[in-house]
């Protein structure tokens, strides 16, 4: 595999012209020449003009929620690599195996007062999220698990159920609620939207997204052995069991702050792993670094798709990775005879 | 607005305008003092702490209620941007409009507000976040009842620097609203009244609405006073044990007892739609916070209590 390295790092550079592509487009119609006159005063000369709407709009408000996209789909999308090797399956991802709901639920019972304030807020919704993940993914595994290993077909449906079981806890309290933004928290909660992002909120998210990718990139040459069988694995040596809880509770981490700050994105871990592995084969110390990069390059125009597609308004950006991710889950599915080696 | 020009005929000049002086003093005194950057300190309905420079020039409204009391307040010349439903004042549609739900930041901050004036009514508290890291103050107005529709005009009338219109409306409205409580207060029998959102969804207003407020002010009781909810889905069952003496919607305007009861056949046993009071109301006075809820309150005495409507046009 000569050409992974370059592919890569190509799209590792890749996504810089996408961050200023991405910042180049909004609601508001902002010069071309403007946004990087802004941009470039900012980067180069610290230049902080409050009292500018470009600069407020360019750097306070698209920058933060643009860096927020790439490192939010960069996180889902390695979590993907991580259950996928977990399971020895490509169609896993923490979307389709209820992580993601189970996050949502926690997040919104938090947020809605059912659960008090033990800890401070900032960290709260992302413990609440992360418990939630962690139930959903651990109730999911438990059920697929037989005596000759994980029964794919069990894990695939046990997720569908939990997925549909936490979803409906989460509208069940939103619905609740005095609040009267319900509805719209609803959508919120279960489509996911990346509106919220502002520079205060981005440092938990890039430091968790960045552990995730760390954990997973220190995890790759296990994650490799683990696709030969947890038996054989075993007999090379790895310690199967730990590494396994540990891209569990990783996965509940990573998706549950996640999820906690955007609400539930879906299909990024399933598509970009795929497209990853179809271009540089198997190898995770190479598709680690490719699903990160691509990952957080697909979310970011995923998000600028959700900010213009309708001028003035923004939808959920799950709306689109669900339509980009569904037919190719639906296609994976008829490809059986799609294998790991 | 012909409503708010008679007011002054009902009671002499002298009296309000004393009344008035004394409460523009009393208003300045409260009035916080600024700090070194002249940005002083006021505390919204959300008990939020909100650092603007006062007399605010340049405001944003992200509700057509909220731009219904800039406009009572006096202060729609300070108004530079509106969100997509609005539509009164008419000379509000042509200014550069956006989409409040969700909230478009951008181009809010491309309007430079001094100020973003917002109702927790529809308006997402968690929104102030996002505008706070911005350094775009926004305050909250909430309404609870006509009382809080009086207040809010007077605080936005404090913020744009225009208290002495802002309170004169205020105290007019508020004769107004008196005159009605006079009318109403001694009634022996009150109507149980049904207030729906519309003739197919039964969705209604909870514990907390100022709707209340306006039905009592009309000589009516809502039945809906009670529920803990702020906008509840009334069900089917509800209704039936309620049994309403009238049924009022921001319905279209056909609407009255034959569509009500195409939707819900259940219901023909209901003394409302036995006598027929099933009546529309514009949505616009009832589901507005603002000065134009007494509007409503009088449309709905008009549908309730005819007589006492007619007496109040008479003597004014």
């Amino acid at each position: 595999m000569r050409r992974a390295p370059l592919v890569l790092a190509f799209t590792a550079i890749a996504t810089i012209p996408a961050i200023v592509i991405a910042v180049s487009f909004g609601s508001e119609n902002i010069p071309v020449g403007t946004v990087y006159q802004v941009l470039l005063d900012f980067v180069f000369e610290q230049v902080n003009d409050i009292t500018s709407p470009e600069f407020k709009i360019i750097i306070r408000l698209r920058l933060p929620r643009i860096l927020a996209a790439f490192f939010i789909g960069g996180g889902l999308s390695i979590i993907g690599v991580a259950m996928q090797a977990l399971i020895r399956n490509p169609l896993a991802d923490p979307y389709i195996l209820g992580i993601s709901s189970g996050a949502s639920a926690g997040a919104s019972l938090f947020f809605l007062g059912f659960i008090p304030p033990f800890v401070a807020v900032w960290l709260s919704v992302p413990l609440a999220a992360f418990s939630g993940a962690l139930l959903s993914i651990t109730i999911v595994y438990l059920v697929a698990r037989t005596s000759e290993g994980l029964s794919v077909s069990r894990l695939l449906l046990a997720g569908v159920a939990m997925a549909a079981l936490m979803g409906s806890i989460t509208s069940f309290i939103t619905y609740l609620s005095p609040d009267p933004n319900q509805l719209r928290d609803i959508l919120f909660w279960l489509l996911g939207s990346l509106a919220r992002n502002t520079w205060g909120t981005l440092p938990l998210v890039a430091t968790t997204s960045l552990l995730g990718f760390i954990t997973l990139l220190l995890l790759s040459p296990h994650l490799d052995v683990l696709l030969l069988g947890e038996e054989p694995a075993a007999g090379l040596g790895v310690r199967v069991e730990l590494i396994k809880k540990t891209l569990i509770v990783l996965s509940a981490l990573v998706t549950g702050i996640l999820v906690a700050n955007s609400g539930a994105i879906g299909f990024i871990g399933l598509i970009i792993p795929h497209v990853a592995r179809s271009i540089i084969g198997i190898n995770h110390r190479f598709v680690v670094p490719l699903s990160y990069a691509g990952g957080g390059i697909f979310l970011i125009v995923a998000d600028l798709i959700a900010r213009t597609l309708l001028t003035g308004e923004d939808l959920p950006v799950g709306i689109v990775t669900a339509i980009a991710g569904v037919p190719f889950f639906l296609l994976l599915l008829r490809r059986t005879q799609y294998k790991f080696s | 607005m012909p409503l708010i020009l008679r007011a002054g005929s009902i009671f002499p000049w002298i009296p309000c305008i004393l009344l008035l002086v004394s409460l523009v003093q009393g208003c300045a005194a409260d009035r916080p003092r600024p700090d070194e950057s002249g940005r002083q300190t006021v505390v919204d309905d959300l008990g939020r702490s909100v650092s603007v420079r006062l007399p605010v020039r340049r405001v944003v409204t992200l509700a057509p209620s909220v731009t219904e009391i800039l406009y009572a307040a006096g202060g729609l010349s300070t108004l530079v941007g509106v969100s997509t439903a609005d539509d009164y004042p008419p000379s509000v549609t042509s200014l550069p409009a956006f989409s409040a739900l969700p909230v478009n930041f951008e181009a809010i901050v491309a309007l430079q507000p001094d100020l973003v004036l917002a109702t927790t009514q529809v308006n997402n508290p968690r929104d102030a976040k996002v505008l706070d890291e911005l350094e775009v103050p926004i305050f909250f107005l909430r309404t609870q009842s006509l009382n809080d529709v009086l207040r809010n005009v007077r605080t936005v009338g404090m913020l744009v620097g225009t208290e002495k219109i802002a309170f004169h409306t205020a105290d007019s409205l508020g004769r107004i609203i008196e005159r009605l409580r006079n009318a109403t207060d001694t009634l022996s029998s009150r109507p149980r009244v049904l207030v729906l959102l519309s003739e197919e969804k039964l969705f209604s207003f909870g514990i907390g609405s100022y709707i209340h407020d306006l039905i009592d002010l009309a000589g009516g009781k809502s039945i809906t006073a009670q529920i803990e909810r702020d906008a509840p889905i009334l069900s089917e069952e509800f209704i039936l044990v309620q049994r309403p003496d009238v049924i009022l919607g921001t319905f279209p305007e056909h609407v009255g007892v034959a569509e009500i009861l195409s939707f819900h056949p259940e219901w023909s046993g209901i003394p409302a739609i036995i006598s027929g009071s099933v009546f529309a109301i514009p949505p616009d006075i009832l589901l507005r916070p603002g000065p134009r809820n007494i509007e409503g309150s009088l449309k709905i005495l008009a549908v309730l209590h005819p007589d006492i409507a007619e007496t109040l046009r008479l003597t004014d």
